[in-house]
């Protein structure tokens, strides 16, 4: 490590320095500027750290600063942050000398990249990041001692009922935990850590000309939506995610590591497809993925002036549609009475003229404006998500969103749809339909039940009561909804998620498996308290 | 018919957020002649534009850099002097500082900086633009002191000196501004979608820039007269000669487009920069 003085070094001597390894700026206030130097060698060298200490016209000019620095220079313009400021960032509540795992705290830098998810701001006092399942259970352990603080676990960060980030608590953050290995090539099955994305998946099985459905945006992560569904475009053609998964291990609250499958803690893997978010955190995840050669993708925009019409059309085109074609309609609210409608949709055919007389029919909802076809991979379509650099991700505020399932998409739902979009009260509203392959398995089989209805519906606003107000008009047409893509805490929203006799039972294991409730961040299932006859543990 | 003389200027106008560092290098690898930004430190989504320019200089080789224009509420005159002498040193005189009174008082002031009027954030440019440019004057040895009412210097050591003779561009719109500008600075940095009147406005504000200068006991064409367009619409040959004659009877000659196309930055600098000199030449020489 080099230190150099800002008063005397030329700039070919700094960047000669720099080259040669990490350099230290320092400032007498005289010569070039610390900050303006160091961003200037981070572009000019590569690897090297640069050591520096700035001042800013205000706190907050500062953190701008510091955020543009982590980001441009990918970390490597390293600000000697005061320690002592740094502790003054700490929350209360947070026995931060007993970390047991490899954490970030507020001060950290790159705490930035990770307080806020995909779509939520938040500032916790602590992300705990443990690598192993043990670690997990240290992390766990910690958790137990601050039941007073909020408790998200995070994977790919794009939760949106899941609350993977919050003001002040606990987070434990699995993301490092993403290796994908090829367990049996015969098989076809693969093991998956929760922090991959679905783009990495992808990639990885696409060598084999495998593919695993997940759902249409690749940057998600494993660990919220295996745990959850998993409603994609190859669900009709191929089922849920979750509807592939043959053994998950997970670490429950009391910090036991266990393996959930089909033969092992059957009740459990029951559970921990739909509702696993409740049960523990999943450390890995064993698929029988699919083979999947070239696909058609579609996206298609088109204009209409009868909203009305047009989702009833959809809903008539996509009735008819063979299993191997998938397509969701995306729209928002009409602008002069016209409205613009993307369709994008997957083919399971390499077949140009297969995939072109599935979508044909689609074609004709509205009027054309836009269209893009191809035969391509499902890696691809993936891949189409933009990577997260060392920024991170920065969500801010909270989104506001409602789910739900539509057995039928019937005239009076698309009249009353179409009335929900005029009220401006929902700037993105998606149909997806489900069907195909998704109806093949038992709705017995695990947590996630719905397996009949013919959409799901999701929508976004801007206003909570907003949204909620309109949306809930919809009511009689729903039946049951997909909690992954719901919001609203209102606790009927859980009753909609699952049915009765499921979430007695979900109740009943909740109570056997995480009974203090530690894990409440997604659609909380609150334990049964057991009718026992003589006092137990419990209730003495 | 206005035309100041000056050599003709082009360049783009970049959204100062992911991809900004990309698009900066398209513009120096085709040839342009400047790249800038907007400074909006406020604006969650967008980097700080000072960190992005020190990059920039670093990621690019012949191009200039500039803000477009930097909020001198949000960037004290003292630290800001210190900084751009830095890096138009380290960037060998590739820096140029357009700047600005800073226009959302409101945000300036969610940031920490100080919430002033209209009138009194143009009189703070006024000194600020001062001290800027006394630091930068090491022919004197003596200490800078600048006794203002927004900003006090006491006994500042000048330098480091620039490598060479930075521009200051302002951002200006309304009267008082483009006095300021006439009288202190050494161009004027409007974007043509909010000049009141559009290009009929041209020839107003030109006016009250050259006023301005020959009060100062300046001359006008001290002024260069840069215009930013934050979209141009149809294909870039469709430009030429409407730049042309922005160039001829206007006095604009330097044009920044924005739109964040990396495409359209290529065609600028392939298509419209040589064709837009070729016809300003030729009317000149006649
Ligand atoms: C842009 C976008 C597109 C989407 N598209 C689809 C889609 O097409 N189909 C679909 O089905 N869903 C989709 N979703 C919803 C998505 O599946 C859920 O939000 C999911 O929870 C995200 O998982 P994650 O790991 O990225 O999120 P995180 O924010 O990391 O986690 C979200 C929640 O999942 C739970 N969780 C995370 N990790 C674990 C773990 N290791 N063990 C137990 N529980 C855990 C927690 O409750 C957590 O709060 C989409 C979401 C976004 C933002």
């Amino acid at each position: 490590m080099t230190s150099l003085d800002l008063a005397l070094a030329s700039p070919e001597e700094l960047v000669a320095a720099a080259r040669d390894g990490d350099v230290v700026l320092r400032d007498s206030g005289e010569g070039l500027d610390p900050l303006t130097t160091a961003v200037w060698l981070a572009g000019r060298t590569s690897g090297t750290k640069i050591g520096v200490s700035f001042e800013a016209s205000s706190d907050a000019m500062r953190e701008k600063t510091l955020d543009s620095l982590e980001t441009l220079t990918g970390g490597r313009v390293v600000v000697d942050a005061d320690p002592a400021a740094a502790r003054a960032l700490r929350r209360d509540g947070i026995d931060y000398d007993g970390v047991p795992v490899p954490a970030l705290e507020p001060g950290d830098r790159s705490f930035r990249g990770r307080r806020s998810t995909y779509l939520r701001g938040g500032s916790p006092g602590l992300v705990l990041q443990p690598r192993t399942p043990s670690e997990v259970a240290a992390a766990l352990e910690f958790a137990r001692r601050h039941r007073h603080l909020p408790l998200g676990l995070r994977s790919g960060g794009h939760g949106i009922s899941g609350r993977s980030t919050n003001d002040g608590g606990l987070v434990i953050d699995v993301s490092g935990m993403n290796t994908i290995e090829v367990l049996d090539p015969s098989a076809r099955l693969v093991r998956v850590g929760p922090g991959a994305t679905w783009k990495q998946v992808a990639v990885s099985l696409d060598k084999y000309d495998w593919a695993l459905g997940s759902g249409d945006y690749g940057g998600v992560g494993v660990g919220g939506l295996a745990t959850a569904g998993g409603i994609g475009l190859l669900s009709r053609a191929h089922g849920l995610t979750i509807d592939h998964l043959r053994a998950v291990e997970l670490v429950l609250a009391d910090g036991t590591p266990v393996r959930a499958s089909a033969t092992e803690n059957p009740d459990l893997f029951w559970a921990m497809r739909g509702a696993g978010a409740n049960f523990g955190v999943a450390t890995a995840f064993e698929f029988e993925v699919d083979e999947v050669r070239e696909v058609g993708w579609a996206k298609l925009v088109l204009v209409s002036a009868d909203l009305e019409e047009s989702l009833k059309q959809y809903g008539a085109v996509a009735r008819n549609a063979p299993r191997d074609t998938t397509v969701f309609l995306v729209t928002g609210p009409p602008r002069q009475g016209q409205s613009v409608i993307q369709l994008y949709g997957m083919v399971d055919s390499d077949d140009p003229d297969v995939v072109i007389s599935r979508l044909t029919p689609f074609a004709s909802i509205g009027m054309l404006a836009q269209q893009q076809v191809v035969i391509t991979r499902y890696a691809d379509v993936m891949g189409e998500a933009a990577d997260v650099g060392p920024e991170g991700q920065h969500g801010r505020g909270e989104p506001v969103a409602r789910s739900a399932f539509v057995p039928v998409l019937t005239d009076a739902f698309a009249r009353d749809a179409a009335r929900l979009l005029r009220s401006g009260q929902v700037y993105y509203f998606q149909l997806r339909h489900m069907g195909g392959a998704i109806t093949d398995v038992d709705p017995g089989e695990m947590a996630f039940s719905y397996r009949t209805p013919e959409m799901s519906v999701a929508a976004m606003g801007g206003d909570r009561q907003g949204l909620d107000s309109q949306f809930d008009r919809l009511a009689a047409h729903f039946d049951g909804l997909y909690l992954s893509f719901d919001t609203d805490l209102r606790p009927e929203r859980v009753a909609d998620a699952f049915p009765p006799p499921v979430l007695a039972r979900l109740r009943s294991l909740k109570h056997r498996y995480d009974p203090t409730n530690l894990f409440r961040d997604n659609f909380n299932i609150t334990p049964s308290t057991p009718f026992t006859p003589f006092a137990t543990e419990e209730n003495s | 018919m206005t035309d100041y003389g000056h050599d003709l200027l082009f360049g783009t106008f970049v959204t100062p957020a992911p991809g900004a560092v990309e698009l900066a290098q398209t513009a120096d690898r085709a040839g342009l002649d400047l790249v800038t930004f907007q400074d909006h430190p406020y604006q969650p989504a967008f980097y700080d534009t000072w960190t992005l320019l020190s990059y920039v200089a670093a990621q690019t080789s012949r191009i200039r850099v500039s803000g477009n224009v930097l909020n001198l509420p949000l960037r004290p005159p003292a630290p800001l002097a210190r900084a751009a002498a830095s890096l138009d040193i380290l960037s060998g005189g590739r820096f140029e500082l357009g700047i600005g009174a800073g226009g959302f008082q409101d945000a300036i002031a969610a940031m920490g900086g100080r919430k002033l009027t209209p009138a009194q954030s143009v009189d703070a440019l006024a000194e600020g633009i001062a001290i800027i440019r006394d630091l930068w004057d090491t022919d004197t040895r003596s200490r800078v002191n600048h006794d203002g009412t927004y900003y006090n210097v006491v006994g500042a050591k000048r330098g480091p000196a620039p490598a060479h003779d930075i521009a200051v561009w302002v951002g200006a719109y309304k009267p008082k501004m483009l006095a300021l500008t006439g009288a202190l600075g050494d161009g004027w940095l409007p974007t043509m979608e909010y000049v009141p009147g559009g290009p009929a406005g041209l020839p107003d504000a030109n006016a009250r820039i050259d006023e301005a200068a020959l009060s100062a006991g300046r001359d006008p064409a001290a002024v260069r007269r840069l215009m930013n367009f934050m979209r141009m619409d149809g294909p870039p040959s469709s430009w030429i000669d409407h730049f042309a004659d922005l160039a001829l009877n206007h006095g604009i000659s330097a044009f920044i487009i924005g739109g964040d196309d990396h495409a359209m930055a290529e065609a600028l600098a392939a298509e419209v920069a040589p064709a837009v000199r070729e016809l300003v030449k030729r009317e000149r020489g006649a």
